[in-house]
């Protein structure tokens, strides 16, 4: 019984070291730059499909430069949106 | 030949050349690199889990970190929703994680410098989830394109906008792995030709620099895997709990 009175102690004594290490010592560093490398490609790739969704289209349509510009504008926005929402998800992420 | 950055990517065949009616199905070195690094994480996870110490070992300690990290990645970030779903990110995870990691080992051959190969496993993972979305949601899946909120006159423009993102998925997730791992293994090459050919007098400052990258390379290698699985839970946490 004595035993484990001291064992629930020592627990007591080791999660509270935990808890208080926890805010410092931070898993968050590498995630965080992981999180840097996927916005800049994510903005990107959203401009690289959208563009050639309107080339493909202009070769189908025969419409010539306007399809690959209205594309290419909308392939930027849906890159925004991409990174806007990747910014959310980290904020939400960190508050928690 | 040693020169050229670019040589290390050269993919060749090795033994009998095999063709298929017009595909050409040769056994080559990215095959043989692939075939390594699987067997490489079948046999460390055969090791750490035959003997079940319960002081473990520290192999055991490697295959149940490795678990316990995909375990929590896909609960923080899919919920216990996407749990039969532990085996595929399990396996996606170890096996970019070792083709990067074997990669860095010299003379051997990166895998994933190869877009074909990445952009196989991000169509795979992209056809994939969207099926999953579609059984489990049926047309109802279509959804995720239409935001709340939106005044009509806008909406053919938001749709547009939203598939592209949704399309830009696996292009995203491709070029990140292929970009990062190639960039730096030309980056490796091309600082340790610089050691060569500044000689004796002039080498060492590449050299401490070639020193210092393969650290960060083997740091990025890391994180791509990481990067590449935790992606997959979040595409998947779309598919299974539809809500932006």
């Amino acid at each position: 019984m004595k035993d484990l009175k001291k064992i629930s102690t020592r627990l007591e004594i080791a999660k509270q070291k935990i808890k208080k290490n926890s805010p410092n010592s931070k898993g968050g560093n590498t995630s965080n730059l992981g999180n840097a490398l996927k916005i800049s490609t994510e903005l990107v790739a959203a401009v690289v499909v959208g563009s050639t969704i309107g080339f493909l289209l202009d070769n189908w349509f025969g419409t010539k430069p306007m399809l690959i510009i209205c594309f290419f504008i909308m392939g930027v926005s849906a890159g925004i949106l991409n990174v806007f929402r990747s910014a959310k998800r980290m904020n939400k992420n960190y508050k928690e | 030949m040693a020169t050229n950055p670019m040589h290390q990517f050269q993919v060749y065949r090795i033994g009998p050349e095999i063709n298929l009616g017009n595909i050409n199905l040769s056994f080559t070195n990215a095959s043989l690199f692939m075939a390594i690094s699987s067997i490489t994480i079948l046999f460390l996870l055969f090791i750490g889990t035959k003997k079940k110490l319960l002081v473990p070992s520290k192999i055991q300690l490697i295959t149940e970190m490795s678990y316990m990290f995909i375990a929590k990645m896909i609960s923080d970030t899919a919920g216990s929703n996407a749990k039969p779903f532990f085996p595929f990110i399990f396996t996606l995870f170890m096996f970019v994680l070792f083709c990067n990691m074997i990669g860095m080992l010299p003379y051997s051959f990166t895998v994933t410098s190869h877009i074909i190969v990445t952009f196989a496993l991000a169509a795979l993972i992209f056809v994939g989830v969207t099926i999953l979305g579609f059984i489990k949601h049926g047309i109802k899946y279509l959804e995720l394109f239409v935001p709340k909120g939106v005044p009509i006159v806008l909406l053919p423009l938001i749709i547009v906008i939203e598939i592209i993102s949704y399309l830009s998925r696996p292009v995203s997730l491709s070029v990140r792995l292929f970009a990062n791992m190639m960039a730096g293994h030309t980056m490796l090459k091309v600082f340790g030709g610089f050691v060569i050919s500044l000689g004796l007098l002039g080498g060492w400052l590449p050299l401490s620099f070639s020193v210092a990258l393969t650290g960060l390379e083997i740091l990025v290698a890391f994180l791509q895997a990481y990067v590449f699985a935790i992606l997959t839970c979040i595409y998947l946490n779309d598919a299974l709990n539809l809500h932006h």
